[in-house]
């Protein structure tokens, strides 16, 4: 019983939301309605980014209470979440993954390699910048982006 | 004249007929003509048995036939239940046997002697019910034995392993034959005569040590015959050795007879027993059912898995009668009644899927060549009748309604769940056990038949054979089709049996609680207040398998765009075949779960390669669940034997001058004992 009181005494305690990003939401993202799916995808990246996404959905950044969440699937995904330079390797399966994702749907593109292959450039097991592979409708600059700016595009996304 | 005696006459003359066409025949037409002949056969024997379940009853004695015995024929409700069903799955597996030796050169099932057989083969099994002494009940029982065994050896040249299971069926079936010729004569002797009728009379004066010992050494003939285990070792050998013509009559007609005989001896001619018999019948009719089935499940082989599931369904039938026995002794002749209706139900119900199956299998086998469902799959797009077939078929086998299996292993239930009214200790341990036994079989021969059909008919094809697979000759599928009108009518409207049911359980001195008359429709037991109504149930399943996929239509029509994507494979290459669920891997948990009773053997073998120990050249791993029952069973028996073989090679050298020796020591020895002894 006390727990519950102390639960209804304390109430809220989150710190209100940041100001909203600056930034149009892309078209697509309306149909969403505050809801967006996200689905990873690491087309080789030295996983810095990885750990910065990770961090945009720790308890501090919370990505969640904006309406984004991690899938598992690109079946359940509307966005899909890019880092890195695409690989060789990886080229066909990102190609693949998008086209397994029910339309309409985002393609973000997350860190510098993702955008201009960054390090990597002219590697020989690189085929390219996302764009190169896929359509990319949003990009997160940074090597490797702070939380706070994955946060920021995830929110262009939602709209919240 | 009546007509069973015309009906019967008519099958022995076509029955010759046809053995004669077989052997004069060329190849070209053989077939055909043969086919035609023995489905005459099955019409007229069924016409016979349909005649007898009517109603009607005939009896005669043609004393020249037979030196000595001359021979005695009598055809009652029971003996034309049995007849009826042999006689339709012999015309619809002749019509099927036609296409079947279509497609085969002049060896295996399409040769001389094997299509002489085959109406032979199928006059005696209808034959069979119908005798009516000792002898001549002996000798279709014999001729049934070695037709059988010489049509399962038909393909001998195309596969060696034709021959090993010959020869296992040839000694358990004269093993069989040795019990049942000991057992009819002890009775015989006591009874005073070797007629039927003069075997039910002399019943009466026989001590109840001898009626004990002629009731275990005929019903483990007949239990011998019916596949039960642990009798069965034959069955799964032979089954999937023979044709699949052959099987079908095998696994649908021949097996039934153990249950006659068991009936017809057990209740008709010595009246039924007390409880110790029909308590060891149900006991092995119990071990056949989860037995059967538990092997089934775990077979890869797609006809060695109908055999194992032929073993499980006799096994059924046989805690039915088993249960009828004991309801008979504890006075309950209702129960019995029920039971032994449902019993025999499940026996007609049986025939009819079996059959279907063995066809549809016969069928897969002749468009890949191969029964491994391991190496099957993606049958359902390239022969889609026979797919469609063979799920009509699992249906029926994995007692779910709308299948027949479901009516009578409902029934079989129902009396065994209110005969738990009988008083007495024995029955409050022995139903409850063999509800179990049902309710488990039941649950398993669902996920064998799921097996079968997933695996082979679904997916895709895991071999060129498999996806080289056309479809097979229409009349194949005509006779195929015939079964399949028999399960469905029989799943819809088992009232169709009507009356005749009850006649065959009243001949053995049940009252009939007529399960399945009452307008044909309902299947109703007034005694213990339960129905069915099998027709309502498919309606109903109908109407919602309808209603749901309507809804689903009409909700994806509502969906704006439509888009067709690949596969998810998760960004990496196609799935292969090779990935898909084989029957090893579906059957896998059900082999952990009943782990310490398959003892499967699992062995890993691990390659490295000559530099290093680390690193791994070949990895081999070979997983097989054999027979435990015959291996613990059978394989002392026969490596004694083996044992006394060799041992007995040193008394036969090979030199003259010893075997002379043993002649003249012999006759002396004989001499001696003579002249000492008498």
């Amino acid at each position: 019983m006390g727990l519950l009181r102390k639960i209804r005494d304390t109430g809220r305690v989150a710190e209100p939301a940041p100001p909203e990003p600056d930034g149009e939401q892309p078209p697509a993202a309306k149909e969403f309605g505050g809801s967006v799916q996200v689905r990873c995808v690491d087309a080789g990246s030295c996983n810095g980014c990885e750990i910065e996404i990770a961090g945009a959905f720790n308890p501090v950044y919370d990505a969640e209470r904006y309406g984004a969440r991690l899938v598992a699937s690109p079946r359940h995904a509307d966005v899909a979440l890019v880092t890195g330079p695409v690989t060789r390797n990886m080229a066909e399966p990102l190609r693949r993954t998008v086209a397994a994702m029910p339309e309409p749907r985002l393609v973000v593109a997350v860190g510098d390699c993702a955008i201009n292959c960054g390090e990597f450039a002219g590697g020989y097991g690189v085929e390219g910048a996302v764009s190169d592979v896929v359509p990319v409708d949003l990009v997160v600059p940074g090597c490797p982006p702070r939380p706070a700016e994955i946060v920021a595009a995830l929110r262009r996304v939602t709209g919240r | 004249m009546s007509l069973i005696p015309a009906a019967l006459a008519t099958a022995t003359g076509l029955g010759v007929a046809g053995a004669a066409a077989g052997l004069v025949l060329p190849q070209r037409g053989r077939g055909a003509v043969v086919g035609v002949l023995t489905a005459g056969v099955g019409v007229a024997g069924g016409a016979s048995g349909v005649a007898a379940l009517g109603g009607s009853r005939w009896s005669a004695e043609i004393p020249g036939l037979l030196p000595l015995a001359g021979t005695h024929f009598a055809v009652d409700a029971l003996s034309g239940l049995f007849m009826a069903v042999a006689g339709a799955v012999v015309a619809a597996v002749a019509v099927y046997g036609v296409g079947y030796v279509a497609g085969h050169g002049a060896h295996g099932f399409g040769s001389r002697a094997a299509q002489a057989l085959l109406p032979l083969f199928a006059l005696t099994l209808v034959l069979v019910p119908a005798a009516a002494s000792v002898s001549t009940f002996l000798l279709l029982w014999e001729l049934m034995a070695l037709t059988s065994l010489l049509l399962v050896m038909a393909e001998h040249r195309a596969r060696a392993s034709v021959r090993e299971a010959a020869v296992w069926y040839a000694v358990m079936t004269h093993l069989g034959l040795v019990l049942l010729l000991a057992g009819l004569s002890v009775y015989a002797s006591q009874a005073g005569g070797e007629t039927f009728a003069a075997l039910r009379v002399g019943t009466a004066a026989m001590s109840p040590t001898v009626r004990g010992l002629v009731f275990v050494l005929t019903a483990t003939a007949f239990a011998s015959k019916a596949g039960l285990v642990p009798l069965h070792a034959w069955l799964p050998r032979a089954h999937p050795e023979a044709p699949s013509a052959v099987s079908a009559l095998m696994s649908a007609a021949m097996v039934n007879l153990g249950v006659y005989g068991l009936v017809r001896v057990g209740f008709d001619l010595l009246g039924g027993g007390p409880a110790w018999w029909w308590l060891l019948v149900m006991a092995m009719g119990g071990l056949s059912a989860v037995y059967g089935i538990l092997q089934a499940a775990m077979a890869s082989d797609l006809k060695r898995l109908l055999a194992y599931s032929t073993s499980e369904n006799m096994g059924l039938v046989v805690l039915g009668v088993g249960a009828a026995g004991l309801f008979a002794h504890a006075g309950d002749k209702v129960l019995a009644g029920l039971a032994l209706a449902a019993a025999l139900l499940h026996v007609v119900n049986h025939s009819a899927f079996k059959s279907l199956l063995f066809g549809a299998a016969g069928s897969v086998l002749r468009a890949t060549g191969e029964r491994n469902l391991d190496l099957l799959g993606g049958l359902r797009a390239r022969m889609p009748i026979t797919a469609g077939l063979f799920a009509l078929g699992a249906l029926g086998a994995v007692a779910l309604p709308p299948g027949n299996g479901f009516i009578s292993e409902w029934l079989l239930l129902q009396s065994m769940i209110h005969g738990l009214a009988v008083p007495g200790v024995t029955t409050a341990i022995v139903l409850p056990l063999a509800v179990a036994v049902i309710a488990l079989s039941a649950g398993l021969a669902a996920a064998v038949f799921v097996k079968a059909l997933g695996v082979g008919f679904f997916a895709r094809p895991r071999t060129e054979q498999a996806a080289a697979a056309q479809e097979s000759p229409l009349l194949m599928l005509a006779g195929m089709g015939l079964l399949a009108a028999l399960c469905t009518a029989l799943a819809l409207v088992p009232g169709l049996l009507g009356d005749g049911l009850d006649r065959a359980v009243a001949v053995v001195g049940f009252a009939g609680t007529h399960p399945v008359s009452g307008g044909g429709l309902r299947v109703r037991l007034d005694e213990v207040s339960a129905s069915l109504s099998p027709l309502w149930v498919v309606a109903a399943l109908t109407v919602a398998l309808g209603a749901v996929t309507a809804t689903t239509r009409w909700a994806s029509r509502r969906q704006r765009r439509r888009m067709n994507a690949r596969l998810w494979d998760c960004g990496g290459g196609a799935p292969t075949p090779r990935m898909a669920y084989t029957a090893t891997s579906f059957a896998e948990p059900l082999q952990r779960v009943f782990d310490d009773v398959l003892a499967p053997e699992q062995d890993v073998d691990v390659t490295p390669v000559r530099e290093s120990a680390y690193l791994v050249e070949r990895v081999a791993f070979r997983n097989r669940v054999p027979d435990r029952i015959e291996h613990r069973l059978y394989r002392p028996v026969l490596d004694f034997l083996a044992a006394a073989g060799q041992s007995a090679r040193r008394l036969a050298g090979g030199s003259v001058h010893t075997y002379l020796g043993y002649g003249f020591f012999g006759l002396v020895a004989l001499l001696v004992v003579l002249v000492v002894g008498w």
